[in-house]
């Protein structure tokens, strides 16, 4: 007995702890009411004159639908005057309570890219259950549309998606992607500049889906609908919230280039495809007369493909001729050029000019932060280099 | 039983950082912007300096409440010990409501009820019923355990910061500079809580230098975390209240291997709930000291300090910014006041040893 009331203290100790462990950090046992709450995969944003269209699409129980896997999904619009009003507006219509903390896409139909987009993604950078680390994308059209859409690749269209955003389709280097974080980094920063994804959706010729998961009319119901694919090889420029520009998926490329983002990417000119095996691109301000941009390239590239019959010991090679060398060097330089141009005639500060000035000097930054970017020289070069 | 001087050396090395990484990374970057490092620096060298000076203290090896009723008798000391444990208490309320903001928005994914905050006054309870010397053996459990939590989020967020972001040195001036840091200051009192513990841990040679070695070896990984914290979140640095929580969420891997930064997240916060009652224990302790002719008078002590903390947190719930504002703010001099000028008083008073004098 004594020796019992000698440990009480430490076994008290301990019995204390795990009850602050339980309390603390249970997050109340994981328990989520799947019939009270919503659990929003992706959200989609639109505006009118004087509100916002928020399309949430939530995932719900696939009940006892055994024959296909995946997620299945429903979208819900609430509309406001903010996004939070839009997402009350959802709640007033379901009785589901809006869980975005597994919220890992935001899409912003082309009404709500016309106008400064932190209008919108405040909200969602100002809640502190929602991560910032979701991706943001813009679309043709409307966002509520791109999301009600039926993929032909997943029953969730958020997540055939986000399948484009995925990491070996950015080392692609045809998809540049972007997270709220990353773009509100850019927005606030000195450049106010940033990018997202161009999501364009195509139907799928020949399909159409039997017993549609989507616009909530669950699996008694099938509905005719066209199957879409979706593509993200262009990308939308923001200069001051508002998409200002587009860039084809030559630009794009050229931009992942300089990002030194590719890793086994391909490319195709003059009828072979070649593929990027290294990539390291340079985005460097020099102050010393005037203000002037560089923008370096350097790839190691290798032959992937060709539209002609080669013979069987050319075929193993890979190997690029000087003159091929030559030519794909100045085909990415033109590349870049052609990025630089978009961008500066739209004066959006994508690869930040006026950050990297600011952060060598901020003399220099106050003295040049007002020089349209169309006036600033630039000094390209790319070298793509084959397999010795 | 007795402190040992590892368990200080653990304390000041592990602990006292950890205490730092929640609000106060924020709160500078309002402060300085990307200058947020200097004022950390500048805090980091005087509490190193305080440091060494009470550790100079301890080689008396008497208490604080024995110290100064020797010198000045029982009255002044009990007087002392009052106005000590007064500013211990206020110095434990931000980080108390560092602790219940930190709960409530990392740890659930929704706004938990109110009460979810309360069993941490009664865990605090019982730690403050008991006697000071029972920290050590906390700190020589946690101190493997903070460790592995800072490393741990410190390597998950290495590859998403920008440490660009941190240029141009010197942007926000001397304003910048001072205005951070006295916004700091709320967060720099780790000489108090050594007060707190002097005499009850024997003076070994060389603690002094090794005590502030230890805690700038502790401070330099605090200067690394908050280089990392503006490098991954640059301008909108000001927004993320909960800054280490927030920092390691972006690692690539995890899309596949899910968040496992929670387990470093949860392993801090942890620490940090020892930390946080550090101030709130010492307070118990200096006073059952200087009242001390119950047995329960600790454990009454304990109860009605946690109480009136919990009647403080909740009745403050709707004003915490405000609250916030005013400790870094209006009231951030008492701060240096008792975590610097104090110690360096009494050093200058009982610093020598009996057996020196001054010729």
């Amino acid at each position: 007995m004594k020796r019992f009331l000698k440990h009480i203290p430490v076994k008290l100790w301990a019995i204390l702890c795990i009850a602050v462990l339980f309390t603390f950090f249970s997050n109340d046992f994981g328990l989520v009411d799947i019939q009270k709450t919503a659990l929003v995969l992706a959200a989609g944003i639109d505006r009118t004159e004087d509100e916002f269209a928020l399309t949430a699409q939530i995932a719900v129980p696939k009940g006892s639908d055994r024959t296909t896997g995946g997620t299945s999904s429903v979208e819900i619009e609430g509309r406001g005057a903010t996004v939070s009003d839009c997402l009350a507006d959802l709640y007033a219509k379901t009785g589901w309570v809006p869980k975005l903390v597994f919220c890992d896409l935001l899409v912003l139909g082309e009404t709500a890219v016309q106008r400064d987009v932190f209008d919108c993604l405040d909200y969602f950078l100002r809640n502190e259950y929602i991560p910032d680390s979701c991706l943001l994308a813009t679309c043709e059209g409307s966002a509520g549309e791109l999301l009600s859409s039926a993929s032909a690749i997943d029953d969730t269209s958020a997540l055939a998606l986000e399948k484009l955003f995925s990491d070996a389709a950015q080392k692609s280097g045809w998809v540049m992607t972007t997270t709220l974080r990353e773009f509100a980094i850019g927005y606030f920063g000195e450049s106010r500049s940033g990018y997202m994804p161009y999501v364009r959706a195509q139907a799928q010729e020949g399909s159409q889906e039997q017993g549609g998961q989507s616009g909530g009319q669950g699996d008694a119901q099938p509905s005719q609908q066209e199957q879409k694919i979706y593509s993200a090889q262009e990308t939308a420029v923001f200069s001051g919230g508002r998409q200002v520009a587009l860039l084809t998926p030559e630009e794009t490329f050229a931009f992942s280039l300089l990002e030194g983002n590719i890793y086994a990417g391909t490319f195709t000119a003059a009828g072979k495809t070649y593929v990027v095996l290294r990539d390291s691109g340079s985005v460097d301000v020099s102050t010393a007369d005037a203000p002037a941009i560089s923008l370096g390239v350097t790839c190691k590239v290798q032959l992937y493909g060709e539209s002609e019959t080669v013979p069987p010991e050319e075929l193993a090679k890979g190997a690029l001729s000087p003159e091929e060398e030559r030519f794909l060097s100045d085909l990415l330089a033109s590349h870049v050029r052609s990025l630089w141009d978009t961008c500066a005639g739209a004066e959006c500060d994508l690869l930040f000019f006026r950050r990297s000035l600011w952060r060598a000097s901020p003399a220099a930054y106050g003295k040049w932060k007002d020089l349209p970017l169309a006036s600033v020289t630039v000094r390209i070069s790319a070298r793509a280099e084959g397999l010795k | 039983m007795k402190l040992s001087s590892r368990q200080i050396l653990f304390f000041l090395a592990a602990a006292a950082p950890i205490g730092k990484i929640v609000l106060m990374p924020a709160r500078l970057a309002r402060a300085c912007a990307n200058d947020l490092l200097f004022p950390v620096l500048a805090q980091l060298l005087v509490q190193a300096a305080i440091i060494f000076c009470v550790l100079l203290l301890a080689r008396r090896e008497q208490t604080l409440y024995a110290l100064i009723r020797d010198a000045a008798g029982g009255v002044a000391a009990k007087i002392a010990a009052i106005l000590f444990s007064a500013f211990l208490l206020f110095a434990a309320f931000l980080p108390v409501v560092e602790q219940k903001l930190l709960v409530r928005s990392i740890f659930y994914d929704t706004i938990p009820v109110y009460l979810v905050f309360t069993p941490f006054f009664i865990f605090s309870a019982y730690l403050c019923a008991r006697p000071l010397c029972t920290v050590g053996r906390m700190w020589d459990i946690l101190t493997p355990l903070a460790a592995v939590a800072l490393a741990g989020i410190a390597l998950l967020s290495v590859g998403s910061a920008d440490y660009g972001a941190l240029a141009p040195a010197g942007a926000a001036g001397w304003e910048g500079f001072a205005s951070g840091t006295q916004a700091a200051c709320s967060w720099f009192f780790d000489a108090v809580l050594l007060l707190a513990l002097i005499g009850r841990f024997p003076y070994t040679k060389g603690l002094a230098w090794k005590g502030a070695v230890c805690y700038l070896a502790g401070g330099a990984v605090l200067l690394f975390l908050l280089a990392t914290f503006y490098g991954v979140f640059s301008e909108i640095a000001v927004a993320q209240t909960h800054a280490f929580a927030r920092m390691s969420g972006f690692f690539s891997g995890m899309t596949v291997l899910g968040r496992i930064d929670y387990l470093f997240i949860f392993a801090a916060a942890f620490v940090m709930t020892f930390y946080v009652i550090l101030p709130m224990q010492a307070a118990v302790g200096t006073l059952s000291e200087a009242f001390g002719k119950s047995r329960a008078l600790p454990a009454l002590l304990s109860a009605g300090i946690n109480l009136a903390m919990l009647a403080a947190v909740y009745l403050t719930n709707f004003h915490t910014s405000q609250i916030i504002e005013m400790l870094t703010g209006t009231l951030f001099w008492l701060y240096p006041v008792f975590a610097a000028g104090v110690p360096l008083l009494l050093t200058l008073i009982f610093g020598r040893r009996t057996h020196e004098t001054v010729s």
